[in-house]
């Protein structure tokens, strides 16, 4: 259990990495998150899958501390967001979908500075080392302008996970990347699930959900319309009719996805 | 809802901890200091205007007509003041918001307060460190010299003034969201804050404009370190300038912190 104050209380053993129960989040009259509930497990990789619009952002910013609910719980390892922000922002590690940083900071001190926000001293050493981990040792003078989109989205990930949190949130960690990047990025995001750490991740690709994800959700208007692992989702909804309506052959994990959300284009 | 599944790896027990204050605010400031000093444009800013303004107001028998020796290195002082936080200031916080930098920094478990405290803080030494810059050089090239307990006074006089425009900085940067529209905005701002204020101590353009000149809020700053640079001149018409520049500072910050957002949508 995460000692709250200095008190360590007592808790069920530790089972779930996040909780959301009930989410709604508001934008004026426009409802982005509508009721969202989810439990991630620890050690576990899920996803989640929504077109444009879906409220997949809006619901990890609400998890991130970057927008107030309208109303619902928020647990991280039994920590309530809302009551213990800074313990609960200390628990994870975030990739925001477009992630920037002092344009006049090399790469090095950004991850010295962002260590240093979690209260981790990193030595010159140690950051060249993390760096080198992630073929960035040569960059690490350079400046975060400077790297390619591969390489900003690598330093993105080490990054989030430079204090070593026990749920990581990726907001479309792959977006913009060429194949051999986005297989490399794959390899890091499972061996930080190898590690035992939980990850919750936004994405547009079913091939990425298919290959990375235990658990996917499907999202649309805000709501969760469906979770289950990427086989047993194909498997649940194979015979819907609108499903088999838009399936050229052998139900896919994309059928599913477009049977469910439907096959108009969002903005 | 969500189904059980199996837990592919070894659940781990979260190491993490609330990093103390002192830990953030070391990182935020050492990279805030960094990213001032490799800021060109924040060091010409801060500077070289200053200074050449300085040498302006003293070789041309035109600006002779302002106002006495003290108060035309009160003039410079303020320009400083006005370029760090408006020009400065106000723009790299609207280039960040609109790069996301803040939302990245809001993420981490850093206070929000503690963000916008440590970039203000770094902003206050820049100033204070112009104003000494500007002092000097005035002693050494202008003759205007001040006593230890002029400079010491001089200098608390500016980190107080330097509230007024940092204030007006995050108003500007709460009112305005767009960097570019910012940059526009900022420049056309100096007229009222800054090159009104540089008749507050001349009636050349009559009484009436100088009454407004003096009390807008370059002129009560640079009352206000006029009357600093020489205690033995300090009169009601200084103290007057402290309150109106008290004044000023709490309604501008209070415009910035009140409509401040912290992202670009």
């Amino acid at each position: 259990m995460v000692p709250v104050n200095g008190v360590t209380p007592e808790a069920p053993p530790l089972s779930l990495a996040l909780q959301v129960k009930d989410l709604r989040v508001s934008y004026g009259p426009k409802r982005a998150v509508d009721g969202v509930s989810l439990d991630i497990n620890e050690g576990e990789i899920f996803g989640l899958l929504g077109p444009n619009g879906a409220g997949k952002t809006s619901t990890l910013s609400a998890i991130e501390g970057l927008l107030q609910p309208t109303s619902g719980t928020i647990l991280i390892h039994q920590v309530d967001v809302r009551a213990h922000p800074a313990l609960a922002k200390a628990l994870i590690g975030v990739q925001l979908q477009s992630t920037s940083f002092q344009a006049e900071l090399t790469i090095s001190e950004i991850v010295k500075l962002y260590a240093g926000l979690y209260g981790v001293a990193l030595t010159k050493p140690a950051i060249f080392d993390r760096l080198t981990e992630i073929h960035l040792g040569a960059e690490a003078s350079r400046r975060f302008s400077q790297l390619s989109g591969g390489q900003q989205k690598r330093l993105a990930l080490l990054i989030a996970t430079v204090h070593d949190p026990p749920l990581v949130l990726l907001d479309e960690p792959t977006s913009g990347l060429d194949p051999q990047a986005r297989r490399q990025l794959w390899d890091r995001i499972a061996g930080i699930r190898k590690s035992g750490r939980s990850i919750l991740l936004t994405t547009h690709s079913m091939e990425e959900a298919q290959s990375v994800c235990d658990r996917v959700a499907i999202m649309d208007n805000g709501k969760i319309l469906t979770v289950d692992t990427p086989a047993g989702l194909i498997e649940k909804h194979k015979t819907d009719p609108s499903v088999l309506a838009v399936a050229r052959g052998q139900v896919t994990l994309e059928d599913v996805f477009i049977g469910l959300t439907g096959s108009e284009l969002r903005e | 809802m969500s189904e059980p599944s199996a837990v592919t790896a070894a659940p781990v027990s979260p190491p993490v901890r609330v990093p103390a204050l002192s830990e953030i605010f070391r990182a935020l400031l050492e990279a805030d200091f960094t990213v001032q000093l490799r800021n060109n444009r924040a060091l010409l800013l801060s500077f070289a205007l200053p200074l050449v303004v300085l040498f302006a107001l003293f070789k041309s028998k035109f600006y002779a007509g302002l106002g006495d020796r003290d108060f035309r290195v009160a003039a410079a002082l303020t320009l400083g003041m006005a370029s760090i936080a408006i020009l400065g200031y106000s723009m790299t916080v609207a280039r960040d918001r609109e790069k996301g930098v803040f939302q990245r920094l809001r993420v981490t478990p850093a206070p929000t307060w503690t963000i916008m405290t440590s970039r203000l803080l770094v902003q206050v030494v820049a100033i204070l460190a112009m104003a000494l810059l500007v002092l000097v050089a005035a002693n050494l090239f202008e003759s205007v010299s001040l006593t230890a307990g002029a400079y010491l006074l001089t200098s608390v006089c500016v980190i107080f003034s330097s509230a007024l425009f940092l204030g007006v900085g995050q108003a500007l940067a709460g009112l305005v969201k767009s960097a570019d529209t910012l940059n526009a905005v900022g420049r056309i701002a100096y007229l009222p804050l800054f090159a009104l204020g540089l008749f507050a101590h001349s009636t050349i353009f009559g009484t009436t404009f100088e009454l407004i000149s003096r009390w807008s809020p370059g002129g009560t700053v640079e009352t206000l370190l006029t009357g600093a640079m020489n205690p033995s001149n300090w009169n009601s018409d200084t103290w007057l300038a402290l309150a109106a520049s008290a004044a000023y500072s709490v309604v501008f910050a209070g415009i910035g912190i009140r409509w401040f957002q912290w992202g670009a949508r």
